[in-house]
């Protein structure tokens, strides 16, 4: 009797896979579905196919189901680079073509006598469970620790400043950034200096990572392409300069 | 009714250590990123409490073949995440940066091939970056998340695929695991071949057409053609990630039909030298037809490595010493350390001397053994070239894959099996003791000190997060800069302009950008050389550490502060005309070019 419950379980959970992570919009949950879509369900099909009238052992199985895998990815990147366009749709519908054709390939090659591949049979007791969940446990409890940031008291701060064209204002406006990466939260003043008279003062408060943002537009009456000035100064040091930058802005046509 | 027995032996116990040790890794990692003073000790011991419970239950002869092979995955993957923890969640390692930008550049432009400035052979092999760019662009991950679960899936790839090589070569599970663990001390298995970089996925596969080849040797003929697939397959996707392994995979194959026949004196069935001529094909095409500038990047190296060798062999030029970086700035290996990576050698070569007895008696009609016997003398070899200044690096990336064979060999040993009367656990705790000095030994040799533990790159403060100099100046070009201007950098600024930064960077010699950045002023070449690069932007770093493309991405620390090159070499953009400083965050400056004419 054929034995193609494997066949049927890849198929279903691949297309199962392509649909969800492609429709689920947040990235983490996503991943879920489209990391065993793309590292594990191609190679298993293509290693049923190409073993589909012998029993191949589960450790033979379960490295070729990975490593096929990812050969999978590799050439199939290079077949989408000139078919398509690399794309979560094409992806989607490639590694979907993989199983699909290979399990039909691995159906029809089994045939009457052809088997399943053996799993591998795992009994655990209750505490070897409980350990086996104390490891997960802790090794997640590892992965969070390393993606915690933690406070460097020793680590050196300092503060961006940068004048740059404002988005979208085809360089008519100036924007004028300071970002604090300052350990503490620090008292700056700002001076910028638009053209050759006008000099726009902010005082301002940054906590660490804060940032704040100056718009700018030229003063009215000036013509051509209008220098920026930009000093900062924090107000422990009143009179020593902490940063400077320039930059310029356009000042805009407009009529009298 | 008896209970049933567990089919998992010691694994479940071992796990939980596994765990432990890895906790005490991050917890030490999270140390060093709070800029106190590395805890070295405290992060070895967390590596050895992951691996000699593993070692010390391979040893034995109770362990199932499945729980070997359960314990050889759980070292490996556990190793790795030593790696992953030292860095979540971004890419440090310089060519990490080299090939997330890679990455980037398929997801967002949907096409293979894109242009690297720094490394331009690398998109020219672009097996890792579309694999990865199947689980970016499918679940919208950063090339990071993507990143570390392909090379994550490469890895076990990598233990399983050896595990069942040097089983089926040696016939004996109890071998092969201990040959898997002797094989994570080579001196790339802990941090560089870790690393989001094309041969962490290309050396796995490499190990799976090994592992392939020889199944389908032991396979009746009729089978033959089913093992096809994965060699075929396997060689085909190495010839598209990564230069040197596909050539590495033609020598073998091209070895062990030469060792075929020189045994059996039979081109016939099972030799693979079809295979071989098949994947030498393949390498050379690419070569040719799509990667014709791996020629331009590969030739010197290997050129400089030969005149190196020669140089110092003939007294011209003093060898290099041990354990040295390139910099003065760069602290020194501890006298322990030092010691604990040349016992590392010291027990791989006893333990080779004796596996060569075993292997003459057992194996020496084997043509897998065979090959692995001069492997592993090859890899002492290897050893000489790391006293040539220029050829050390070819020395050290050969080893991974001559560490193949020797570890087999040495685990032919038998250490494993000496049982004094008195105290018959002898032999075990030795070897298990012996394995651990070959891990911390083979990673201490294969990467620098002061880099084993992370850095703070970013740092919490107040509730939020702030960034590195490198790292906010790549920020801010990533939401300030349009996606197709040009940057100029010093080495560690460019890369992190290239990931996070998403942005177009230029370091390095060719073109010439180093000396740019570093003299104090202009001759003349440089402002055409920037015009015909189209390069807008010029960062200017003055930490002299910029330069260091493994050590420069970090917050300048209190009481350590970097040394800085002279004021001019930075003033001196603003003399060119046109040229503003748009951006200053201290030591790093970013000039904008005038209009070119």
């Amino acid at each position: 009797m054929r034995d193609q419950k494997d066949l049927r379980l890849v198929v279903a959970l691949s297309v199962l896979c392509a649909v969800l992570a492609l429709l689920i919009p947040v990235d983490g949950v996503a991943l879920v579905f489209a990391a065993p879509l793309a590292l594990f369900l191609p190679g298993y099909s293509i290693t049923a196919a190409a073993f589909a009238r012998r029993n191949l052992e589960w450790p033979q199985l379960l490295l070729l189901s990975i490593a096929l895998s990812l050969t999978t990815l590799v050439l199939g990147s290079l077949l989408l680079n000139y078919v398509g366009g690399i794309h979560p749709l094409s992806w989607a519908v490639l590694l979907l073509l993989v199983v699909l054709g290979t399990c039909r390939a691995a159906a029809l090659r089994r045939g009457d006598s052809g088997t399943a591949p053996r799993r591998a049979r795992v009994r655990l007791r209750g505490l070897e469970t409980a350990m086996l969940l104390g490891a997960a446990a802790v090794t997640v409890a590892a992965l969070v620790l390393g993606f915690s940031t933690v406070p460097a008291e020793d680590a050196v701060g300092y503060s961006q400043l940068w004048v740059l064209p404002a988005a979208g204002s085809g360089g008519s406006e100036a924007q004028v950034g300071v970002r604090s990466q300052q350990q503490t939260s620090v008292d700056f003043d700002l001076r910028v200096k638009v053209g050759t008279r006008r000099l726009v003062k902010r005082s301002f408060r940054l906590a660490p990572g804060e940032t704040h943002l100056l718009r700018l537009r030229a003063p009215p009456g000036a013509r051509g392409t209008v220098p920026v000035t930009a000093t900062l100064l924090r107000h422990n040091r009143p009179f020593s300069v902490y940063r400077r930058v320039k930059g310029s802005l356009v000042a805009s046509q407009e009529p009298r | 009714m008896a209970r049933p027995k567990s089919t998992t032996g010691y694994l479940a116990p071992i796990a939980l250590t596994a765990g432990i040790g890895l906790l005490i890794c991050s917890f030490a990692n999270t140390l060093a990123r709070e800029a106190a003073d590395p805890p070295s000790l405290l992060f070895w011991a967390g590596v050895l409490i992951i691996a000699l419970p593993i070692f010390y239950r391979l040893t034995s002869r109770e362990a199932s073949r499945g729980e070997r092979l359960a314990l050889v995955c759980l070292l490996g993957l556990s190793l790795y995440a030593v790696k992953v923890v030292r860095d979540v969640p971004l890419f440090s390692f310089s060519d990490e940066l080299v090939h997330a930008f890679n990455a980037d550049q398929i997801a967002s432009h949907h096409h293979l091939f894109r242009y690297n400035p720094i490394l331009p052979v690398t998109p020219n092999y672009p097996g890792l970056e579309g694999a990865t760019s199947a689980l970016m662009t499918l679940s919208g991950v950063s090339s990071y998340a993507a990143g570390i679960i392909v090379v994550g899936a490469a890895r076990l790839s990598l233990v399983i695929g050896l595990f069942l090589l040097f089983t089926r070569i040696s016939g004996s599970p109890r071998i092969a695991g201990l040959a898997v663990a002797i094989y994570a001390g080579n001196f790339n298995f802990f941090f560089w071949g870790a690393q989001f970089s094309y041969e962490s996925i290309a050396l796995p596969l490499f190990v799976v057409v090994l592992m392939a080849v020889a199944e389908r040797d032991r396979s009746p003929r009729e089978w033959a053609r089913e093992w096809a697939v994965p060699i075929v397959l396997g060689i085909a996707a190495i010839v598209v990630t990564h230069h040197l392994t596909s050539y590495a995979v033609a020598v073998f194959l091209a070895g062990l039909a030469v060792v075929y026949w020189a045994l059996r004196r039979d081109w016939s069935w099972p030799n693979p030298w079809r295979y071989a001529i098949l994947a030498a094909a393949l390498a050379i095409a690419w070569l040719l037809l799509v990667a014709s500038s791996t020629l331009g990047y590969l030739g010197p190296v290997i050129s400089e490595a030969f005149e190196a060798i020669f140089n110092t062999a003939s007294g011209d030029a003093p060898p290099r010493g041990l354990f040295q970086g390139k910099g003065s700035s760069i602290p020194d290996t501890p006298i322990l350390a030092r010691g604990v990576a040349l016992l590392g050698v010291a027990l791989l070569g006893v333990g080779v001397l004796f596996g060569l007895k075993r292997f003459w008696e057992r194996y020496r009609k084997e043509p897998y053994a065979l090959i692995f016997a001069l492997a592993s003398i090859a890899f002492f070899a290897t050893l000489l070239l790391r006293l040539a200044p220029a050829a050390w690096e070819t020395g050290n990336r050969l080893s991974e894959y001559l560490f193949v064979g020797l570890a087999f060999i040495a685990a032919l040993s038998g250490l494993q099996n000496w049982r004094p009367s008195k105290w018959p656990w002898l032999g075990r705790a030795s070897l298990t003791a012996a394995l651990g000095v070959v891990l911390v030994g083979g990673a201490i040799a294969g990467w620098p000190w002061d880099l084993q533990l992370a850095s703070p790159i970013r740092a919490g403060a107040e509730g939020r997060t702030i960034s590195s100099g490198p790292l906010a100046l790549a920020e801010w070009a990533e939401h300030n800069i349009p996606e197709d201007e040009r940057f100029a950098a010093s080495t560690a600024d460019a890369r992190m302009l290239m990931a996070p930064g998403e942005r177009v960077a230029f370091a390095g010699k060719t073109p010439d950008i180093q000396d740019i950045l570093e003299e104090t002023s202009f001759s003349g070449w440089e402002l055409p050389l920037l015009r015909e690069e189209e390069i807008r932007y010029v960062v200017t770093d003055r930490r002299e550490i910029s330069s260091d493309a493994t050590r420069g991405y970090d917050f300048s620390i209190r009481g350590d502060e970097p040394e800085l090159m002279p004021l001019a070499t930075v003033t001196k953009f603003a003399e060119l005309p046109g040229a503003k400083r748009i951006y200053s965050s201290g030591d790093i400056s970013v000039y904008e070019l005038g209009q070119g004419k």
